[in-house]
């Protein structure tokens, strides 16, 4: 029982000395290696993530929102819409929101400005995103100051900073009262900027749709589904992109694995010579090549995967962030959840580590079979 | 048309076609996430019954369709769930097969879930429309109903063949729902 495993013990050990013998190659194989593995796990990370956030976002979603459109373009409903569509059958409520965008010429960013629905806040004071907060520079029970829809300046008080957990979805979010909205935008009485229906049995939405359609048919529903699959399609369509940057990447890793793994050079095949002429057999040549890549590839792998989970989840994927996010100038400054993906990293895994071995056993089966004498002499 | 026309008229065509799903998918975004917090969540009512078990008639684990779980309790403190109407009737109907022991006059209530409101409801005052076009976890369905006005909206909406009440459920219509 012993002796097998003493072999294998003896020769893992030998490929670790020849891999050390040939420390600057070996080395720099690593680095490239681990920096390909580093970069396609943080985007399989990245992605991941924020789709996951975003279905956890729409979780609290309405099941359905009603916009009018007017020549296509979206225009503010009238709340008394509201009643009509809470008449029909399977809806259980319908809030009209009002919202709006504000831009703030000091820090060049869009707020969104939305009337508090069920929160009681006062007239004149508000309640604001972290985001908000950062960029302003203001804590509770400061003043901040915005421009009305005739330029003239409003004062409002910071009545509380929205928690932190809900940050991605609050960072540049301006919660003030109803009031408040209709005064800044100069927004019409009995106007909203869309109606959010919920529905008490999820499978009538599309028969209240289309009921709503009949009734009103200068209006639009969208419902959550529709939200969700727009978002996924949105972080696919940028991890898409970022995936063809990368392309040439892989494919320069994959030219430079390929030479190195396969490429054997003369000193290579002599010292399989020389191990075979000194006793060493086939399989134990291949055994130890096979070690040595293992080793290599495993290093990298699991470096590279450890490297992209700091990188994601400590540092919020700061490399590259701005091409995959962004609703405004705000962005929210968050932690990601970790969330693991057996099924992607096993992905990775097949893709990188199975081939880079697979492609170091077969030029060395072709030297171990040759006879040593004509593999020391070449 | 010239040529050039034409080409331009083309080139338009085309950029028209890969902007265009791509405007579609921004519009269809319904503002900001930001829209979307609504502020801490509400608590879930803890009286609220919860399905359990699997169906006394098919077997099928019952939490897996909340929407559609049934249950029957007995004067012993002892319920049967099942995961739709559908096997509800076929354990009413032949009380002898599936509950052994048990008599009818040991049922103490009877509870369905309300296609509209998601609620549980009193089984024995629900009406039943028959034939619609909304499946069950079984297939068909007796989809239950509070009030008869919203069981007639519902036959129109999904071109269901009749409303029936509870009394009228008979083994007949359980071999037409098969």
């Amino acid at each position: 029982m012993r002796a097998p495993i003493q072999r294998y013990r003896n020769i893992l050990d030998f490929a670790l000395s020849s891999l050390l013998r040939r420390k600057g190659r070996n080395l720099a194989l690593i680095c490239v290696y681990t920096l390909v593995i580093f970069v396609i796990a943080s985007l399989i990370f990245f992605v991941q993530a924020l789709k996951r956030e975003a279905r956890e976002l729409l979780i609290q979603a309405p099941d359905m929102v009603v916009q009018r459109m007017v020549a296509g373009r979206h225009d503010p409903i009238p709340t008394i819409q509201a009643e009509a569509i809470r008449a029909i059958r399977g809806v259980e409520a319908v809030q009209p929101r009002l919202w709006g965008y504000y831009y703030d010429p000091v820090f060049g960013g869009n707020l969104t400005v939305m009337a508090a629905s069920d929160q009681e806040l006062a007239v004149d004071s508000v309640w604001v995103g972290r985001g908000v907060a950062r960029s302003m520079r203001v804590n509770e029970g400061d003043l901040i100051s915005l421009r009305g829809y005739g330029g003239q300046p409003i004062l409002f008080a910071v009545q509380k900073i929205l928690p932190e957990a809900s940050e991605l979805v609050s960072s540049d979010l301006v919660l003030m009262s109803e009031k408040d909205v209709r005064a800044l935008f100069n927004f019409p009485e009995g106007l909203a900027t869309d109606l959010a229906v919920t529905a008490g049995n999820p499978r009538e939405l599309a028969t209240i749709a289309a009921k709503i359609v009949e009734l009103f048919p200068d209006t639009r529903p969208i419902m959550k589904t529709e939200i969700l699959r727009t978002y996924e399609a949105i972080f696919d369509w940028r991890g898409g992109l970022m995936v063809v940057v990368l392309g040439s990447a892989i494919l320069a890793f994959i030219i430079f694995a390929w030479d190195k793994a396969t490429g054997l050079s003369a000193e290579e095949r002599k010292e399989i010579g020389i191990l075979k002429s000194i006793g060493w057999e086939s399989s134990d040549v291949l055994l130890l090549k096979f070690w040595e890549g293992a080793v290599v590839s495993l290093t990298a792998f699991l470096s590279g995967v450890l490297l992209a989970y700091v990188h994601v989840f400590f540092f919020s994927a700061s490399l590259f962030e701005h091409a995959l996010k962004g609703w405004s100038v705000l962005f929210p400054r968050y932690r990601l959840v970790p969330a693991l993906d057996a099924y992607q990293l096993t992905v990775l895994f097949f893709l990188t580590v199975l081939p880079y071995t697979a492609a170091t056993l077969v030029p060395i089966w072709r030297a171990a079979t040759v006879d040593p004498d004509a593999a020391m002499r070449s | 048309m010239g040529l050039a026309d034409r080409i331009n008229l083309k080139s338009a065509k085309e950029a028209m076609k890969i902007r265009s799903p791509f405007l579609l998918m921004m519009a269809l975004l319904a503002g900001p996430p930001s829209v979307l917090w609504a502020g801490p969540k509400p608590s879930q009512n803890p009286k609220a019954l919860v399905p359990k078990g699997n169906c006394a008639v098919c077997g099928m684990y019952v939490a897996n369709f909340p929407d559609w779980a049934a249950v029957v309790s007995f004067k012993d403190g002892g319920t049967a769930w099942f995961d739709g109407p559908k096997d509800l009737f076929t354990y009413l109907l032949d009380l002898k097969r599936y509950a052994g022991k048990r008599n009818p006059s040991d049922i103490t209530a009877i509870q369905v879930k309300d296609y509209y409101g998601l609620k549980h409801i009193e089984g024995r005052k629900a009406f039943y429309v028959f034939g619609s076009d909304v499946l069950g976890p079984m297939g068909k369905e007796l989809v239950p109903f509070a009030t008869e006005t919203s069981a007639r909206e519902f036959l129109k909406d999904h071109h269901g063949r009749k409303v029936m009440a509870f009394h009228e459920i008979t083994l007949e219509t359980m071999k037409e729902l098969e």
